[in-house]
């Protein structure tokens, strides 16, 4: 059985927050929902001021505090490493929310009522229309609505159905058919890396050994499925800037 | 016909049957509230949770818990003094206190109904949790003890223990002819008075008196728990929280059995039945939970302020200093100013009725606000990775909902005093019926 992992390398992230953009795409999350979010941070005294980056995707914890809580099961550790939502049995409790320390879950207030890019993108520009294969938004990704994995469960939250939980699933619906998250496939800098650490020879492992990795927020003992390589942990001395718009 | 059965009602002891104008008004006003609540909701079900003051922690700046939970962990403490004092009533034969077993319990019982409501609303998918809750129940979750076993076990326990409590009387109010003996009938069901059947009933409420004391400090500590084992919340995690939610239910608890006292004593126009002594023994429990509560408050207080974390203290500074300390100040003087003044009642041992009421009141608003501030400051001033501090403040939508769940909590309350004596009846009762 596959473990996954992802490998976020913080000398090559630039914070250009592509990989916030994939996402969104990917999985066509409602507005002030960031499944990948990346911190951006200024630390240090005027003019002695330093700039880092800090992607954020759900950690897919070994020992994950959002699975012990939740009273329904309806949020699950897959074998392969993956911490999934099943939107079908959450009752919207929040719980899973308030038990992690990383803030990576998203309730779906409301349904939403149009995608985040429809007032920026020309939806009946013919190249778009070509993309898109003539959709437009409010659309579906029909991989999402799919019941993916051994459990067949529909766990990829596709359709952010009103009042249950969601959250990062490592495109669980792109590495079911072989292909990277969307984050990791679009990158330009390859700062993020994903694949099978249960396999010593594949290429994310060989990062692993080959690199110094820590862990986001290590004391917390979640044993996070996502490392990180250079850089430093965030400190709260650490101010956030340019902040995507959040709150709906 | 209506007169006659005017007449006949009129019989029935501590006022059951009697509508008087007060009353009415007062279910009237309550019975508004409850509109208001259900109007809320309706609209937070048909629009979404958006209409509530709630967003999620992190980039989105909220707090996932607000004013709901708070009125949660408020009610489930409230719950925890009722049938607290009346098992103890029983285990221990405190005699003198025996008038106020029933409503004490009718307490815990509607605070408990109005518990699991506050849960039910404050979920994003309440008819499916209904279910869920259950089918798919995981005793893991610290959340099951507040619902599902609140639900399935304390609120059951607690009806049973009111119900068997209620037979002897039941039995008696159905020789009065009125339009409620019918159901006074129902709930006798056969019941005669007998030495055996009376013996019966004596082991089996002793018997559930004594399952129900372990229950219930579970199913408080478990509340204590659905906070207190999060790591990833500074402010939550802590040994302490278990014990002091169980202190704190016991302050709130008994401080609303001596409102309800109070206003029970006025409806059955018999100040006998509940005299000073009653009230002396309920402040006397107040005052003992009470300096119980305040000795966790100050370790608390002293450990936060000795060695604080980093992230721990920009959450004690919003706490103490920031937005939160007007908050966490106010309920501080509301158990502190009525610590004191139950140390001088109980000092001069002069009690009066009229004090005891408002620092019953007191003491709860000074516990709606610390549950407030368990719940919510961990959110927006408690992010272990440093996202922007966040805000919260209740809609109206949340505050309607709230109302509306008082106003059923006074609307049962109300109906039962009109329904059943709210005082069990004298031993000699009986007697003076059949004479």
């Amino acid at each position: 059985m596959a473990k996954y992992a992802m490998v976020v390398d913080l000398n090559r992230c630039q914070g250009c927050r592509a990989c916030t953009e994939a996402c969104k795409i990917e999985n066509n999350t409602g507005q002030s929902m960031f499944w990948m979010h990346v911190f951006r941070f200024e630390d240090g005294e005027f003019p002695d001021t330093r700039m880092s980056f800090l992607p954020r995707p759900c950690q897919h914890c070994d020992n994950a505090p959002c699975v012990k809580v939740c009273p329904t099961g309806a949020r699950f550790k897959r074998e392969d490493g993956l911490v999934l939502t099943d939107p079908d049995r959450c009752i919207g409790c929040r719980y899973c929310e308030l038990a992690c320390p990383y803030g990576v879950n998203y309730f779906n207030w409301q349904t939403p009522e149009a995608s985040q890019y429809s007032d920026v993108i020309d939806w009946d520009d013919p190249d778009i229309q070509s993309a898109t294969g003539g959709l437009s938004p409010p659309y579906r990704n029909p991989d999402l609505d799919e019941e993916w994995g051994p459990e067949g469960r529909r766990t990829a939250g596709g359709n952010h159905d009103k009042g249950v939980m969601e959250k990062c699933t490592f495109c669980v619906q792109r590495v079911e058919q072989g292909n990277l998250p969307a984050c990791v496939d679009t990158c330009p800098v390859t700062a993020l890396r994903f694949g099978d650490i249960s396999d010593a020879d594949s290429p994310v492992s060989q990062f692993i050994r080959e690199n110094e990795t820590w862990h986001l927020l290590e004391e917390a003992g979640t044993e996070p499925s996502v490392f990180y390589v250079g850089g430093k942990p965030p400190s709260h001395s650490y101010k956030e800037v340019e902040r995507p718009k959040a709150r709906v | 016909m209506a007169t006659q059965t005017n007449t006949q009602t009129s019989l029935l002891p501590q006022g059951v049957g009697r509508l008087t104008t007060t009353w009415k008004l007062a279910m009237a006003g309550s019975f508004l509230l409850f509109a208001v609540g259900v109007f809320a909701f309706v609209r937070e079900l048909s629009t979404g949770m958006i209409e509530t003051g709630m967003r999620n922690v992190g980039t989105m700046g909220g707090a996932s818990w607000g004013l709901y939970i708070t009125m949660v962990v408020y009610f489930i403490g409230v719950s925890f003094a009722g049938i607290t004092i009346a098992a103890l009533i029983r285990l221990f034969n405190l005699r003198h206190l025996r008038p106020i077993a029933r409503f004490a319990e009718l307490l815990t019982v509607v605070a408990l109904i109005l518990g699991a409501l506050a849960i039910i609303v404050d979920l994003g998918q309440p008819l499916r949790g209904v279910v869920n809750l259950f089918r798919y129940a995981r005793p893991q979750s610290p959340f099951f003890g507040t619902f599902s076993l609140v639900i399935a076990g304390y609120l059951v326990a607690s009806l049973i223990y009111l119900y068997l409590g209620g037979r002897r009387d039941a039995a008696i109010m159905a020789h009065y002819p009125s339009r409620l003996q019918r159901f006074h009938r129902w709930w006798a069901a056969g019941y005669r008075d007998t030495p055996e059947e009376r013996d019966r009933h004596r082991q089996t409420s002793f018997w559930l008196a004594v399952t129900i004391i372990p229950l219930l400090v579970i199913a408080h500590s478990t509340l204590g728990f659905v906070f207190g084992l999060q790591v990833g919340r500074p402010g939550w995690y802590g040994t302490l929280q278990a014990p002091a939610f169980v202190a704190l239910a016991g302050v709130s608890g008994i401080g609303a059995i001596i409102i309800v006292g109070a206003v029970v004593r006025r409806i059955v126009h018999d100040k006998s039945r509940i005299d000073l002594d009653v009230f002396a023994a309920l402040g006397k429990f107040l005052l003992a939970f009470l300096l119980v509560y305040l000795y966790f408050m100050s370790v608390e207080l002293l450990t936060l302020l000795y060695a604080t974390p980093e992230v721990e203290k920009q959450l004690s500074d919003a706490l103490l200093l920031g937005e939160y300390a007007w908050i966490y100040w106010g309920s501080v003087a509301l158990l502190v100013i009525p610590g004191l003044g139950l140390l001088w009642q109980a000092f001069k041992r002069r009690w009066n009725v009229g004090w005891l009421v408002a620092f019953g009141i007191a003491v709860n608003l000074a516990a709606i606000g610390k549950r407030y501030l368990i719940v919510v400051p961990s959110q927006t001033h408690g992010t272990l990775l440093p996202y922007e501090v966040g805000s919260y403040s209740p809609s109206w939508v949340e505050y309607g909902v709230v109302l509306g769940l008082l106003g059923l909590g006074a609307l049962m309350i109300g109906t039962f005093v009109k329904v059943f004596p709210p005082i069990p009846l004298r031993e000699d009762e009986e007697v003076m019926v059949d004479a």
